[in-house]
């Protein structure tokens, strides 16, 4: 035990009181024991991730599926590490994470963190941090009533880079904010060389279109998806930075799972969708850059399960259930892509919430594509949630067939109502607290086992 | 019968789900058996003015809201000009309901030209005003809600305010009313998509737009707007 003051003692031992109490009295409170912790000494994250190396993983979307992604690859890999799982990604969350693993008498060998963070938050981490390596997923546009804009969200992050120059970034260089940035770290790029789908022209809504360094719009060799491909501005010449680590093929794309060629390495990825992959070559890029073998990176992203809420497979009495985390219009779209992947039957509940973490403008919702799930064959379409109404507006301006819809705002009303489908696999798209307060309810009633 | 709508700059100013009050417009037209057809129009283009029934001007973050402010001087001015003081239709919303006036001042302080055909102008303030809101409008007897969220403070001079607020902020947080009329152009901070949730209001601007174009009055059928209602009326119960 090196230079720790009475104050830092106290602090982590009110915290974890705290915590045990949160966890055993009120089930899942994961900021308020870094509340308490905080109170009592600003600087107590320097004392508690001391001797750990930290991965830090922020961006719009894929943020929790990536750090679970590269969380499992250590431990496959045999080595101690630890990780804000819970989704807690704010700075108390992510202080109450290391207290809670903080030992005052043995110390882990060569431990890891890797730690998901809020794209608003990085600057509070990397004031007592220093990661080995920061890696931004994508920025989107999502929830402006909390954060303005896309560009915004990029200065709040690039705030808390600048404070720590030797830190590695690992950055999708699909993602045009992201390319040419005027920062000293040492940078290396991941992205696509061969394209998801054969067109090269955005779609209309898509975020980030214009030339961030002279406001010409940007030229594609290849899209993946929204505005993230192999891009290039006709103008001034600012074009996709190279690619250490790349997708130079995908063998097959199905609603469960898919494989491609990451450099030159064939990997199984276990989780559905083009956004996955992203996540998978996110993860592999850092473990790579860990000096971790491709075999175990391989072997790990074959049996990643999903984290919590993301896409996350359940069985309420016959029916296949699985939900399906939707924030934004850029992660919603890619969800329903992997909807319409299905070739047979199924149903699908629509919840929509606008509480604080949701966003509290549900706006977004009509720059979601709804228009392309229309022609499918879906056997309910369930509406819930507390903007339930807006929902049903947005799915019938969409086309979807009204005589389908069942609203219910009301769970076990919507469960009820979900068993008695003719369908047996179901999907749930919701929203942040949508989700986790319908898993809650799930949980009460004994259909998931573990709540967190 | 049939509409010609036109969406300007769809590809730049395109967040806060605006461009669902061009699709509602449509979908409510295609019930009534109204043909519509959407025309997109950017940068470098012109508006075809004679032969579009509604403009629809939606709202940007700021970088590409100072490339419109350009484009929009350069090519578009006289077309849009014309087009409003001929009385045609248009629903401009946050930015693009900026844009119609002198000019808006960006959070960073840059003052960003807008067309000047309304006589009104936008100042940034230090805070942003965001939030469900309720407005009334008298002369209708209608009661509006969308979301706000805007840092602009807009003052509308001697023109007609769309309504009145109930709840909200408005137009600058300090007069008490939100958006603005003139002639048959409806600049509002909501969104939502604003007709959305005012589906009374999309069938004004169709019946307006329809009549400016065959001359007549026409009455639109009823729809079912029952989800339509119910989503107002849950943010008038929230708001109360």
């Amino acid at each position: 035990m090196s230079e720790i003051n009475i104050k830092s003692i106290l602090s982590i031992l009110l915290s974890k009181i705290t915590a045990f109490s949160a966890k055993h009295i009120v089930k899942g409170g994961s900021n308020f024991p870094g509340k308490i912790a905080l109170k009592i000494d600003k600087s107590i994250l320097k004392h508690v991730s001391n001797g750990y190396k930290v991965i830090l993983v922020t961006g719009t979307n894929g943020k929790t599926t990536t750090t679970s992604m590269i969380y499992n690859i250590l431990k496959e890999n045999k080595l101690h590490v630890i990780t804000n799982s819970t989704g807690a990604n704010l700075y108390p969350g992510i202080v109450a994470c290391f207290v809670s693993n903080y030992s005052f008498f043995k110390k882990k060998e060569n431990p890891y963190a890797v730690i998901e963070v809020d794209e608003a938050n990085v600057k509070f981490i990397t004031e007592h941090i220093t990661p080995e390596i920061i890696t931004v997923t994508n920025l989107f546009r999502d929830q402006l009533d909390r954060y303005g804009e896309v560009y915004t969200t990029l200065v709040k992050i690039l705030e808390g880079v600048t404070k720590v120059p030797e830190s590695k970034l690992v950055l999708n260089g699909d993602e045009s904010l992201l390319g040419k940035l005027d920062i000293k770290n040492p940078v290396v790029y991941y992205g696509f060389n061969t394209p998801i789908k054969e067109d090269t022209t955005l779609e209309i809504n898509a975020d980030a279109k214009f030339c961030k360094f002279c406001k010409a719009p940007y030229s594609y060799n290849l899209v993946t998806y929204n505005h993230l491909g192999d891009f290039y501005c006709p103008e001034c010449g600012y074009k996709r930075s190279e690619l250490a680590y790349a997708v130079n093929k995908i063998f097959d794309l199905t609603p469960e799972n898919s494989s491609v060629l990451i450099n030159d390495t064939e990997v199984f990825i276990s989780q559905s969708g083009a956004y996955n992959i992203y996540n998978a070559l996110c993860a592999f890029a850092i473990s790579k850059e860990l000096g971790i073998e491709d075999s175990v990176i391989k072997a790990s992203l074959q049996n990643q399960s999903s984290s919590f809420g993301r896409q996350e497979q359940i069985s309420i009495d016959n029916k296949d259930v699985q939900i399906i985390l939707v924030k934004n219009p850029a992660g919603y779209n890619q969800a329903l892509d992997t909807l319409a992947l299905n070739t047979s039957e199924f149903s699908a509940v629509f919840m929509l919430n606008d509480n604080y973490a949701d966003g509290r403008d549900v706006s977004w919702i009509w720059d979601v594509d709804f228009e392309k799930i229309s022609s499918l064959k879906i056997e309910d379409i369930f509406v819930s949630g507390i903007r339930m109404y807006d929902m049903a507006v947005r799915l019938k301006v969409a086309g979807l067939n009204v005589d389908k819809f069942i609203l219910k705002e009301d769970y076990e009303e919507l469960t009820d109502k979900i068993k008695e489908s003719a369908s047996k696999k179901i999907y749930i798209l919701a929203t942040y607290t949508a989700m986790i307060n319908y898993r809650k309810y799930l949980h009460s009633k004994g259909y998931i086992k573990k709540i967190w | 019968m049939e509409l010609t709508i036109c969406h300007l700059y769809p590809d730049l100013l395109n967040v806060y789900g605006d461009v669902g009050n061009v699709l509602i417009l449509k979908h409510r037209a295609a019930l009534r058996g109204i043909d519509v057809d959407i025309i997109n129009t950017s940068i470098g283009e012109n508006i075809d003015k004679d032969n579009v029934d509604i403009i629809f001007f939606g709202g940007g973050q700021d970088y590409e809201q100072s490339i419109v402010s350009n484009d929009l001087n350069e090519i578009k001015k006289d077309a849009l000009t014309s087009y409003i003081e001929d009385g045609k239709v248009m629903l401009a919303i946050c930015g693009g309901y900026q844009l119609l006036g002198k000019y808006y001042t960006a959070p960073n302080g840059e003052k960003i030209d807008g067309l000047g055909i309304l006589n009104l102008y936008t100042e940034g303030g230090d805070t942003r005003f965001i939030g469900n809101t309720e407005i009334f409008n008298e002369e209708f007897n209608e009661t509006y809600v969308g979301f706000e969220n805007h840092s602009g403070r807009t003052y509308i001079n001697d023109h007609t305010p769309l309504g009145k607020c109930i709840h909200g902020y408005g137009n600058n947080g300090e007069d008490g009313y939100e958006g603005c009329i003139y002639k048959n152009t409806f600049g509002s901070y909501f969104h939502g998509s604003f007709l959305s949730k005012n589906p009374e209001f999309a069938d004004r601007l169709l019946t307006l737009a329809l009549k400016n174009k065959y001359g007549e009055d026409v009455k639109l059928e009823n729809l079912n707007d029952n989800f339509e209602l119910k989503a107002k009326n849950s943010i008038i119960q929230r708001l109360k």
